[in-house]
């Protein structure tokens, strides 16, 4: 029994740091909302040098091959320093999603691709309804020739306008399969959605009899339920882990803010008001740093209670996330709700994160269902 | 980072589980039944474990303290008495204790022969701890205590208590207090029960009137009594942490099975999707609840003390145990009020955190302790602010000065 950070994962966690402190600060947030493409190449280029792009993915395909406790130690830097741009497609949705759906072909062709930056990838998971249950898919898949033709709308698609492939779920007559679409294809429409977070981009994306060829296809037609669930379950961890770096900013933020501002004469973090505000948004952040690397460490090891603690993990830190961001913009009062101060940047961060790969309500929907059924020993 | 236990854990969790399935008396109606099944813990080698062995512990890990604890709870398995000396007393005598008090005191707290209680809040001196006034004046050969104590838990069955009292009005409040070992069966000490709202007495009042302590039961030297009490609070060394966890899981199971009988609007409670919500949240704050439990443990296995961090854990699962029992409340009406005649289905079959009653309107009468006791959970935001996120003093009236 040991929950603590080994030297490696300190090392990691330090260096990841220190990169972002240095090419990730809020002036490039900023910069970045108004760039085209949304994200630094120079930088891109920089995180696959460094390993990063590969971190999760099999040491064959250009991989590091580490697990999930390393992945979010790094989403949790790019958490807290609003990081833009299409790592968490690329490498958690993408990536990973090849690597539990993907054929061999199909991973040796993408996986060394998006381990060095070269290609981008990204998944397409939602749809009008905003059902996460992968059975809800309505999006459809034709067999057409040797290949399959695709109908649908997908919405709040992570950084489609600079992926080279996507995932995309779509109801075949054998029942529901996942497919690699490259989004520029013909008969793919993408069209921006703009959210309020400025460090991410969505798309719609709109499919009207895309072809794609039959190695289009990933796994079994009709068997991507599984390989969906477990994909939605290591999103869920990521976006957390997400959200648990922004929380953090914006709790030491709070805490830097409290020690310096007066008011009646007197630092105002000696106020019993804030001080006790910020002792609970302390116990949020750390009670979800908590529920992030367990469940992180239950989805690595395929323990018993991974998929109970991915809900677990998605539930607590939607909601603590969302109750820590929304505090440090009432301690720090006026001054965060100014465009000017960077607070909004991780606030807008976590919230964009909270609805994302399941919402608070849906993952204790799932907790409740698993144990009705497996009561807990 | 390894969330699995060790072959050596699991080897002794199975012992324990046997010793447990052995041993484990059917029910327990006497104190003296009590104290036998006491002492048969002790002679299983699963009381003060963590102390060292040459004054009568086992010198264990604090996983394996963990373990135990975490076993009886699974087992339902009645509570040791003399929970205080077990928790409190032993391991302040074991860290700021003479060697003849560690030799007089330690070894019968282990097998019961003593029991004790814990003399620290005063009717004026609740969370503001250091604003105690009971006196205890230097007399040559021994002091004499004077003062009203309350919220002493045990405190009827005591021969013993851990005492601060003041010896010193003139200084600042923090340094004038001393700790001390008090006779309690001596006819300056009157000990009158405390009736709670959950209509037991598990507290008392104590009356001390020119009560005497000998010099040889100060503990630390003079004015060292503040100290020693801030670090008596965060004895419990994650000792109950995952027992905590396994409690609340039992408790949340039968919850779950009575809100499979229950019904509302035509149909049973579990399928009512505001209910299931409200339970899913309260299972996933467990769960961070039992996670937090092992990051505690894996800080005292590095022998890493955790100082100001045990109060967010404390803060943590007594602010939870309060939001569950609402839910429990909740989900049975009045059935989660009744605290006899309580129909077998909606019984609470688990010991409680200090009596054996089992019922879920005791639980929830008790939740309500939690937050206050052993430092209110604004004492422990207050802890928190200051020392471990290093924000500003508040500005106080009592900063400065003596007593009163």
């Amino acid at each position: 029994m040991n929950f603590s950070f080994s030297e490696d994962q300190i090392l990691l966690r330090n260096s990841v740091r220190a990169a972002l402190d240095e090419e990730c600060k809020p002036a490039h947030v900023r910069a970045m909302a108004e760039d085209p493409r949304g994200y630094g190449e120079a930088f891109w280029g920089e995180m696959a040098k460094l390993g990063w792009l590969g971190l999760p993915l099999p040491e064959e395909q250009g991989g590091a091959g580490l697990g999930l406790v390393e992945l979010a130690l790094v989403l949790e830097e790019m958490g807290r320093a609003a990081y833009p741009g299409p790592y968490f497609a690329s490498v958690v949705l993408a990536g990973l999603g090849l690597g539990l759906a993907g054929s061999a072909a199909q991973k040796e062709k993408w996986l060394p691709a998006i381990a060095s930056g070269r290609a981008r990838g990204t998944a397409a998971l939602l749809e009008d309804s905003l059902d996460w249950d992968p059975a809800a898919t309505t999006a459809t898949a034709r067999p057409s020739g040797a290949g399959w033709t695709l109908d649908g709308v997908k919405r709040f698609v992570p950084w489609a306008h600079v992926a080279d492939v996507a995932l995309v779920p779509a109801r075949s007559p054998e029942g529901l399969s996942l497919f690699l679409v490259d989004p520029r294809a013909a008969g793919v429409t993408l069209t921006p959605m703009v959210g309020i977070d400025l460090s991410n981009r969505w798309s719609e994306m709109r499919l009207a009899g895309v072809a794609v060829p039959a190695e289009a296809l990933m796994g079994p037609a009709g068997g991507a339920g599984r390989a969906l669930e477990a994909l939605l379950q290591r999103a869920a961890v990521a976006a957390a882990a997400e959200m648990l770096g922004a929380a953090r900013r914006c709790l030491d933020m709070s805490v830097g803010y409290v020690k310096v501002r007066e008011q009646f004469g007197q630092l105002i973090g000696s106020f019993q008001a804030i001080r006790h505000r910020c002792a609970e948004m302390l116990l949020e952040v750390e009670n979800s740093h908590a529920a992030v690397y367990y469940a992180a460490w239950a989805l690595t090891a395929g323990a018993e209670d991974a998929a109970m603690a991915a809900s677990v993990c998605k539930s607590y830190v939607s909601e603590a996330a969302r109750t820590v961001c929304g505090d440090a913009i009432q301690v720090h009062g006026g001054i965060g709700f100014t465009w000017e101060y960077d607070l909004h940047l991780y606030f807008k961060r976590a919230k964009a994160l909270e609805p994302l790969y399941g919402d608070a309500a849906y993952h204790r929907e799932l907790i409740v269902r698993g144990q009705v059924v497996h009561a807990h020993t | 980072m390894d969330l699995t236990y060790t072959a050596e854990d699991v080897a002794f969790r199975k012992q324990v589980r046997t010793w447990l399935e052995q041993n484990m008396p059917r029910q327990i109606r006497t104190l003296e039944e009590r104290k036998a099944w006491h002492r048969r813990l002790y002679e299983g080698g699963y009381l003060g474990m963590g102390w060292p062995r040459e004054y009568g512990g086992q010198g264990a890990r604090p996983m394996e303290q963990a373990i135990v604890a975490d076993e009886m709870a699974r087992a339902g398995a009645p509570a040791p008495t003399n929970g205080l000396g077990l928790g409190i007393v032993g391991p302040t005598i074991v860290v700021h204790g003479t060697e003849a008090q560690k030799r007089r005191y330690l070894k019968k707290i282990l097998t019961a022969e003593e029991m004790w209680c814990q003399l620290y809040s005063e009717p004026n001196a609740g969370s503001d701890l250091a604003a105690l006034r009971t006196a205890a004046v230097d007399k040559g050969d021994h002091f004499q205590i004077n003062g009203q104590k309350i919220w002493t838990s045990a405190g009827a069955l005591a021969d013993w208590g851990l005492l601060l009292a003041r010896t010193d009005p003139a200084v600042a409040k923090h340094k004038g207090i001393s700790c001390f070992l008090i006779d309690m069966r001596q006819p300056g000490v009157d000990v009158r029960p405390l009736k709670q709202i959950t209509g037991s007495s598990e507290f008392c009042e104590v009356f001390m009137t020119n009560a005497r302590v000998e010099k040889a039961n100060l503990i630390g030297r003079l004015g060292e009594g503040w100290g020693i009490a801030q670090t008596t609070l965060g004895y419990e060394r994650g000792g109950r942490a995952l027992a905590r966890i396994t409690t609340y899981a039992s408790q949340y199971n039968q919850l779950v099975a009575a809100a499979r009988r229950l019904r509302r609007n035509g149909r049973p409670i579990l399928d009512d999707a505001v209910t299931r919500q409200k339970l899913g949240r309260i299972w996933a704050d467990l769960e961070v609840e039992r996670y937090g439990a092992l990051r505690v443990l894996t800080a005292l296995e590095r022998g890493e003390h955790p100082g100001a961090g045990g109060s967010l854990t404390k803060l943590s699962y007594s602010e939870f145990e309060k939001r569950f029992m609402e839910l429990a409340e909740e989900i049975l009406g009045p059935y989660g009020q009744l605290t006899d005649g309580v129909p077998p289905e909606y019984r609470l079959d688990v010991d409680t955190a200090i009596g054996d009653q089992g019922t879920w309107a005791y639980a929830f009468l008790w939740s309500r302790a939690g937050t206050i006791y052993a430092g209110s959970s604004e004492i422990q935001k207050n802890v928190i602010g200051e020392r471990i996120l290093g924000l500003p003093k508040e500005t106080r009236a009592d900063r400065v000065g003596g007593t009163r």
